[in-house]
């Protein structure tokens, strides 16, 4: 089954037996739950639209292991123009959902990966990495959701791993075992995790050789024994248990994040990427997320949902013609192309390493999500001012269901006759859901931290422009010696 | 029947599309009626390919498609001149 179709994915879900707590409960079906299920939805879309033709040449890659066609999240990129077609599909599903679509992480985790095990049989002679493409034909052949989870809770940000007061902060070994190892440890903000077949561990940051017990990697199954799920809350979260389904926002999609406890989480070796090889930790963190600082052309796609609501909801004010409105409309659509054109570039920019993956440029990456980190926002902010207060004050669905105060809701409320009250009220409540509602979440605060937080591509910019050659121009051009 | 045209149909993946696509063969199916028939790319059986792309960037790779006609239609524009030259065949 190398293209399973979302109700397949949903079928295979179900099979699984997870462990999953919200509201202090654990939960029992986790597919059908109505706060989780817009989340496996949009899920289910990146497996229903690979069998779509008008999306297929985005949605799936040709394996380099089986030359089968396999779904793109599972694709290890084989050349630039496989870098650009992510960046494509990430924006393509992000207007098609609206939301984070959570399978990205376990993409880049296995791109990553797949060098990163190849550079430490380099040094060692490890195996690792036809362990990883074993690994990685099995994803493909069954066409797994995988979770790339990265980001340790960390404790102390002042202390090293092993100086921890606790030893759990930061996911480590603690028992070795013929057949295989004993972790324990959590990650934090896991996207997609209980929509997710396996999860995919990687050290959350540099380490030294003090720090040996803590640099691992591994896949295991998504349910195995000894792991947790406690579901993270999100603004208007339990709109989705009330009657009607407007005051959601988006009708369909969603996301999810979720802490994950490994509590004595067993690994069979044929399932380990890195083992105590702690100069190879900060090289996996560094692709890992230089390819999901890539990802983020999805906001881009967000942009497109979020544009088209703030110029529709323009429309139904009968403001659409103001100067002003026209003109943030043009900066918003501004600020999302530029967005897109960071994603674009950093893969156009890609080139091969030595184990034959295509890598994006990650100095263009790194700037590509430095607009992330701001520009949503001010999206964002330009979509509140053209909505107006309305999308904050509008009563519930069920007032504008009731017999007795709706009319009121539908008198009042009308903006420009041609449409429908009902219609100014739903994409009001989409530009909501996207500015502060569940789906802000992802649009806004994700922007500013997922694949890491600003200053850790400030970082990464500074120390990878080469401000040698900047300054000889300079020099060149005023007169100065290149030597002075 | 028997002169109705296999033409195979791919698509771009569609990220910025400037119209839509799926609606554009849509119309040209309606135009070439009962002249051909639009099957998967894939199929070996065809007279050509109709490439359907949403911008003028165009970056489905038509290698594959070697050995074949191949139109390609970047805008409604285009959608016209594909149909005219299916007429011109006949």
């Amino acid at each position: 089954m190398a293209l399973m179709n979302a109700k397949q994915y949903e079928e295979s879900l179900r099979k699984l037996n997870f462990n999953v707590w919200m509201f202090g409960k654990r939960v029992e079906n986790v597919v059908d739950n109505p706060i989780i299920r817009p989340s496996m939805n949009a899920v289910a879309a990146t497996y229903e639209f690979a069998h779509y033709p008008e999306y297929e040449d985005l949605m799936t890659a040709t394996s380099h292991i089986t030359g089968k066609k396999v779904n793109r999240f599972c694709h290890i990129h084989q050349s630039t123009e496989d870098l650009v077609k992510k960046s494509k599909m990430g924006r393509l599903l992000g207007s098609l959902t609206g939301c984070c679509f959570q399978r990205c992480v376990g993409m880049d985790a296995m791109n990553a990966l797949s060098m990163t095990t190849y550079d430490i049989d380099q040094k060692y002679e490890t195996g690792y990495n036809k362990r990883f493409l074993k690994y990685l034909e099995y994803v493909q052949e069954n066409d797994l959701t995988c979770d790339g989870a990265m980001t340790d809770p960390k404790g102390d940000r002042g202390l090293a791993p092993h100086q921890q007061p606790d030893p759990d902060m930061f996911m480590h070994v603690v028992e070795e075992r013929e057949d295989g190892i004993v972790v324990r440890g959590a990650k934090c903000h896991q996207t997609g995790a209980v929509n997710s077949h396996e999860i995919i561990i990687m050290p959350t940051i540099s380490m030294r050789e003090e720090d040996k017990d803590y640099a691992i990697s591994f896949a295991i199954p998504a349910d195995s024994e000894g792991i947790t799920y406690i579901m993270g809350r999100q603004s208007c979260d339990t709109r989705k248990l009330e009657k009607g389904t407007m005051d959601r926002g988006n009708q369909i999609y969603g996301g999810h994040e979720a802490l994950v406890v490994f509590d004595d989480v067993f690994v069979p070796w044929d399932r380990i990427f890195m083992y105590k090889e702690w100069e190879f930790a900060g090289q996996l963190v560094e692709q890992f997320a230089s390819y999901h600082r890539q990802s983020y052309a999805c906001k881009a796609g967000v942009g497109d949902v979020l544009i088209g609501a703030a110029q529709t909801v323009a429309e139904y004010n009968g403001a659409q013609k103001a100067s002003h409105v026209k003109d943030k409309i043009i900066e918003m659509n501004h600020l999302n192309e530029t967005l897109f054109c960071g994603s674009i570039a950093c893969a156009a920019e890609g080139h091969k390493e030595p184990s034959g993956t295509y890598y994006v440029n990650t100095l263009l990456a790194n700037v590509c999500k430095q607009n992330v980190t701001r520009f949503p926002y001010e999206i964002a902010r330009l979509a509140q001012d053209i909505a107006g207060g309305l999308m904050v004050t509008l009563p519930s669905e069920e007032d504008f269901r009731s017999p007795e105060v709706g009319k009121w809701i539908e008198k009042y409320y009308k903006g420009n006759a041609k449409f429908p009250t009902e219609y100014r009220m739903r994409i009001l409540r989409l530009i909501e859901n996207i500015t502060l509602g569940t789906a802000a979440v992802g649009y806004l605060t994700e922007s500013m931290h997922g694949a890491g937080s600003p200053q850790a591509q400030r970082i990464m910019i500074s120390r990878q422009v080469n401000m040698n050659a900047k300054k000889k121009c300079a020099k060149k051009l005023s007169g100065i010696p290149e030597d002075e | 029947m028997n002169n109705i045209r296999k033409i195979g149909l791919k698509y771009c993946g569609g990220c910025t599309p400037q119209y839509d696509r799926v609606q554009a063969v849509v119309s040209i199916k309606r135009r070439l009626a009962g002249r051909i028939e639009f099957v998967s790319y894939e199929d070996r059986d065809v007279e050509g390919v109709l490439v359907v792309v949403g911008c003028p960037t165009a970056c489905v790779d038509i290698k594959p498609f070697e050995g074949f006609p191949v139109w390609v239609i970047t805008s409604e524009r285009d959608i016209g001149s594909f149909v005219e030259k299916i007429l011109q065949m006949e």
